[in-house]
């Protein structure tokens, strides 16, 4: 069946479900009316760069075209058939060839303008390549879909940062990338733009020496609404993964953070851990995390989650203070610091530099 | 030249309370410029809260007294000008802040501090690098994240460093020698003395112990209990109170004898 059957053919998700509890589908769709697939949904500009200008590698490639990829098991049939419905003039693959090297970070630079703008990134990493990559969407569209599917090469090691830079307007984010043997993917989130972001992030790790970590650094202030949902699957054995996810939170904003860890019988010596921190900016700001364990193998290395939300810790405040720095810039500073931790993580230090100075510019904006 | 403008840091009849429990009951202490002074006292005697009230910690209520800075009132202050104004605390449990590095930490510090020129180029490349040198500190310092993992050593020096490229006018080291090796602590006290000796800054040590004065060398020993500064003297004051211990000065006295 085409995408726009299935879409059509399907119930619409009821707020119960565990993803549709903060966010529901008619606020995410891009018209509220979600017995509709609009037909004025536009392709966005694409380009492939390099993070410091330098030329393209060979053995990378973006082709305005789609390579079939496997999907994930339990995938949300709603969001998956939608985007597939209003990308099928939109797809692009980012081929990587096998072996590939390069310690200079790719950056896929997508440009959403218009009312409603969508595209569908396919992933084709070779085996044991070696490399880092941005996806960095920007723009004033006021609705934009982005589907990412694909697969990391055996024995490859990646690291994909999504970077929204958006300058308001909504954001669908939909993702499904397989892990397979010896593969280390580091998956990162640096959020700042968008009024508001649902985003449903899904990882399997499905051969032995699977390795994933999963961060983000996320900023929000005014009235935004930034919904994340990531769930992690560990279907084999040796498997290893850490969620460690960042919100600050000001003005009357709102980030969601719902993640889901499912270890699958057999995944024994899975290693896992998913922790949901929030800073507080404001007291209207609001920031609930809630990871859930579905853990059906018992001899695992560790499985655990936690989630901790306050404000700017006062004694933090003081020593920045009595160092001559500004309540303001103590308190910039401490924000920063917070995301940081989380960014750091992320990439070498070429793309932690150019991170870094991405997320300064948001805020010394957003709290102007 | 008036005695205030002489003196780096003057408290007068200093009163602190926190939430309706006084703490500090007329503190008066004068630090002339280019001195280095002491405050021993036990756990709970009210030392460390006249550090973070010099410092201008916002938790503390000032009920009574005055605090001046070469003749200038500290008190209307936030701890950020108090800061700029030529005050520095090493702290006793220095804040862990991960996700902040070192090096960026040390260059905003020294901007905010000493203004943005002192924070550029090769001069402050060389004189961080000196003051690392000098207190025997990796250049891997720099890129970890301040105070985070670090060891209650590290901590200590990391405040020493930052103590060296703030120059301070008044610095307050509130216990910088708990936790440090014999090593340690001669490393600690060449810094201090750099930073004072010969200088018209000032220093103010609160410690348990008289093995740091034995390499600062302090010009005045003060000795706080329950809040109020009981006893005052040379050197040897500290080595008096180890070998006999606070009781027998609390009997003393109460003999009165005076400790002048």
């Amino acid at each position: 069946m085409d995408p726009t059957s299935v879409y059509l053919s399907s119930e619409m998700p009821d707020r119960a479900d565990h993803l549709w509890r903060y966010t529901s589908w008619k606020k995410t769709h891009p018209t509220g009316d979600v017995r509709e697939i609009p037909d004025d949904i536009s392709s966005p500009k694409v380009v492939l760069r390099t993070i410091d200008g330098s030329p393209i590698p060979e053995g990378i490639t973006l082709l305005h075209q789609k390579t079939d990829s496997e999907g994930l098991p339990d995938e949300e049939t709603i969001t998956k058939s939608f985007l597939e419905a209003v990308t099928k003039n939109s797809k692009f693959t980012l081929s990587v060839s096998p072996r590939f090297r390069s310690s200079i970070p790719i950056i896929v630079d997508i440009q959403a303008e218009g009312d409603y703008c969508a595209a569908h990134l396919c992933l084709e990493v070779g085996k044991l390549s070696e490399f880092e990559m941005v996806t960095l969407i920007r723009g004033d569209c006021d609705w934009f879909g982005l589907m990412r599917t694909g697969s990391t090469g055996e024995g490859s090691i990646c690291n994909d940062v999504l970077v929204n830079k958006m300058t308001g307007g909504s954001l669908l984010r939909v993702e499904s990338v397989s892990i397979p043997r010896n593969s280390q993917f580091k998956s990162g989130t640096v959020s700042s733009g968008s009024k508001l972001t649902k985003a449903d992030l899904r990882y399997r790790m499905f051969g032995p020496g699977g390795s994933l970590n999963v961060l983000g650094s996320i900023l929000s202030a005014g009235k935004m609404s930034l919904d994340h949902h990531i769930e992690i699957y560990h279907d084999s054995p040796e498997t290893f993964s850490r969620l460690d996810w960042n919100s600050a939170c000001g003005g009357s904003s709102k980030t969601v953070g719902t993640g889901m860890l499912r270890v699958s019988r057999g995944s024994n010596g899975a290693d896992a851990a998913q922790l949901f921190s929030n800073l507080l900016l404001s007291g209207e700001a609001q920031a609930d995390s809630i990871p859930e364990l579905e853990v059906s193998e018992h001899d695992v290395v560790g499985c655990g989650h936690g989630t901790a939300s306050g404000p700017v810790d006062e004694n933090q405040m003081f020593y920045l203070e009595s160092r001559g720095m500004s309540p303001r810039e103590s308190r910039s500073t401490l924000i920063a610091a917070f995301l940081n931790s989380t960014l750091s993580e992320m990439g070498g230090d070429l793309m932690h530099g150019w991170l870094v100075s991405e997320l300064d510019d948001d805020l010394n904006e957003l709290w102007d | 030249m008036s005695k205030d403008e002489e003196a780096i840091l003057e408290v007068k009849g200093l009163k602190v309370g926190i939430e309706s429990t006084s703490i500090l009951k007329g503190i008066d202490l004068r630090i002339p410029q280019g001195e280095i002074h002491a405050i021993m006292g036990r756990n709970g005697s009210g030392k460390t809260t006249t550090a973070n009230v010099i410092m201008g910690h916002p938790a503390y209520e000032i009920e009574e007294g005055e605090i001046l800075l070469n003749g200038e009132s500290l008190l209307e202050m936030e701890p950020w000008e108090r800061s700029r104004a030529g005050v520095f605390l090493s702290f006793q449990y220095p804040q862990s802040i991960p996700g902040l590095q070192v090096g960026n930490f040390l260059r905003k510090s020294v901007s905010s501090v000493r203004g943005e020129d002192a924070a550029r180029g090769s001069g402050f490349r060389e004189s961080l690098s000196e003051a690392m040198e000098e207190l025997d500190i990796p250049k891997s310092f720099l890129s970890r994240y301040v105070n985070d993992g670090f060891s209650g050593g590290e901590k200590k020096r990391f405040e020493i460093l930052q103590l060296m490229l703030l120059q301070p006018k008044l610095a307050v080291l509130d216990e910088t020698d708990s936790g440090l090796d014999i090593d340690g602590i001669r490393t600690v006290a060449k810094g201090i003395n750099s930073v004072v000796r010969g200088t018209e800054n000032g220093a103010l040590i609160i410690t348990h112990y008289s093995r740091i004065l034995e390499h600062v060398n302090p010009d005045r020993v003060h000795i706080m209990i329950g809040g109020k500064i009981v006893a005052s003297g040379g050197p040897s004051l500290a080595n008096l109170l180890e070998d006999n211990g606070y009781d027998w000065l609390e009997d003393q006295i109460a003999e009165g004898v005076v400790f002048e």
